[in-house]
């Protein structure tokens, strides 16, 4: 049986996202002072972590978009930037699921929360675009902007947030410059829920730009059906 | 280039100044939400200069957004953007002279929200409001170009307006957080020299929107 | 709620998201390529009746 490289990557992604379950759930220990709920962390990174890929993606494509004028990098841009958004809203799901039973509350206004929080917006913004305005080069060079400014400025919030102060865990990397994950199977689980979770964002990638460059084929094909039947209407 | 550069913002001037339409309707916008806020605030509002400074953001960034909107959609009036892109006058030269024309138009309006806000707010006409000055000029600048450049597109589709507060209020939130600081502490007694940190953040903010509506109008005004 | 549940509901919400998204995609796909079939067999009659008849013959409707 002859399997495409689609479906054994999407067997791939389905085994390494079971394996990084077992390890969050039976193999690593539980964490001394925040107890069980600390298991989140090993998803909730992970998802932040392809939720700035897409993004970064997204500015990189749309760059390449409004310089080459080439459809395939607008659908790579609206793609990566569509499906970093499903994890942006994973990582703030999941961070309040969190921060509820540890800082008992769902939400406050801490610089990274903060900061994640305007991302999130700026590329709600950039969807909303996408649904709302019209399916044109206007549109898509707009978004392009929109897309490479917002990545320009991401650095420039995380300065202006930071003049608060914080008090989001710094796990990978503590203020003594280590990292605070005490066992090497916390070390390990983690590695491996990275690798499964970037290996579904981009089979997920990869299944929405396949229904984006049918769009845009859509689009295409109705402009020469409209152009062809118009030149047939005004032949002699 | 300079030349074109001045003949543009010469006839976005004049316009104005004929029609007044774009400054009268930012003030009475900024007037609006000052009122509002007040009465939000309550009678403690004028004990508390970072109210006074909250305020006067909020009625920025929503005046200016309908301004932005207002002053790019006159373009489109018989297609005059298209007029402008067949001119000899390069894509940067059209953003430069429409960013300056915002701002200019903004800072008369925002000469205005200041009095309201000194009246509203009880504060006083001295030497903390003549520090207050580049800091708005600051964010007045940085929010012209932000909205400017996406003002371009927004301002010919459907939900324009709502689209181009979504964009560009999250993006400008640098500049906000920045501002309300240094307008706080400038309207608590503060010198500018302690405010350099929020200014730098205002002037990088302005520098980068600049330089991408500089590289980027081009392509929207396509 | 206790803190099991915090988990569930995490763990539970990412993947209710990834399903529910899958499902989308796969709805929106598969409609696509029937709408895209569609399309390409119209513009292929459209040109077929174009096309100049073989007996040299104007082609009138």
């Amino acid at each position: 049986m002859r399997l495409s490289l689609t479906t054994a990557f999407a067997a791939a992604t389905c085994v390494l996202v079971l394996a990084a379950l077992f390890m969050v759930f039976v193999y690593v220990p539980t964490e001394a002072t925040q107890g069980i709920v600390q298991r989140i962390f090993y998803f909730h990174v992970p998802c932040a972590w392809v939720a700035f890929l897409g993004f970064g993606l997204g500015a990189i494509a749309g760059a390449f978009y409004l310089f080459f004028a080439q459809q395939v990098w607008d659908d790579i841009g609206y793609s990566a930037v569509e499906v970093g958004m499903l994890f942006c809203t994973l990582v703030l799901i999941t961070g309040s699921l969190w921060a509820k039973p540890i800082w008992g509350t769902w939400w406050t206004w801490d610089s990274r929360l903060t900061t994640t929080f305007i991302l999130w917006l700026l590329y709600a913004g950039y969807l909303l675009l996408r649904v709302i305005g019209e399916e044109s080069e206007r549109v898509a060079r707009l978004a392009a902007v929109v897309a490479i400014v917002a990545v320009l400025d991401i650095p420039l919030i995380v300065i202006s947030v930071r003049l608060w102060r914080t008090i989001h865990p710094a796990v990978l990397v503590t203020r003594s410059g280590e990292h605070g994950l005490e066992d090497p199977r916390m070390l390990q689980t983690l590695a491996v829920s990275m690798l499964a979770v970037s290996a579904l964002s981009a089979w997920l990638f990869w299944m929405r730009l396949k229904t984006v460059r049918a769009r845009s084929r859509l689009f295409q094909l109705r402009r020469v059906l409209a152009a062809t039947q118009a030149l047939r209407n005004g032949a002699p | 280039m300079l030349a074109g550069f001045r003949a543009l913002l010469h006839k976005d001037l004049t316009l104005e100044r004929r029609g007044g339409r774009v400054v009268v309707e930012i003030s009475v916008l900024s007037l609006l939400v000052l009122v509002v806020l007040v009465i939000a605030y309550g009678p403690q509002a004028g004990q508390r200069p970072v109210a006074a400074a909250g305020a006067l953001w909020v009625a920025l960034i929503l005046s200016g957004l309908s301004g932005a909107s207002l002053a790019v959609s006159a373009e489109h009036e018989n297609d005059c953007l298209t007029g402008l892109r067949l001119s000899p006058l390069e894509p940067a030269t059209i953003y430069a002279a429409k960013v300056a024309g915002a701002a200019l138009t903004m800072a008369v309006s925002q000469a205005a929200t200041l009095l309201l806000l000194v009246l509203f707010f009880n504060l006083q006409f001295d030497l903390n409001l003549l520090r207050l000055i580049p800091v708005l000029l600051l964010g007045t600048f940085g929010l012209c170009a932000i909205s400017t450049l996406l003002g371009t597109v927004t301002s010919r589709l459907r939900a324009g307006e709502m689209l181009l507060a979504l964009l560009a209020a999250p993006l400008y939130v640098p500049e906000l957080i920045a501002g309300v600081k240094a307008s706080a502490a400038v309207l608590g007694g503060a010198s500018l020299t302690a405010v350099v940190l929020p200014l730098k953040i205002l002037a990088a903010c302005d520098l980068l929107f600049a330089v991408c509506g500089y590289l980027l109008f081009e392509y929207l005004a396509a | 709620m206790n803190h099991l549940s915090y988990l569930f509901a995490a763990y539970s919400i990412i993947f209710l998201a990834v399903f529910l998204y899958i499902i989308l995609l796969w709805r929106r796909q598969a409609q696509l390529e029937a709408e895209l079939l569609r399309l390409e067999e119209e513009v292929r009659e459209l040109v077929r009746k174009m096309a100049p008849p073989e007996d040299g013959r104007p082609n009138v409707t």
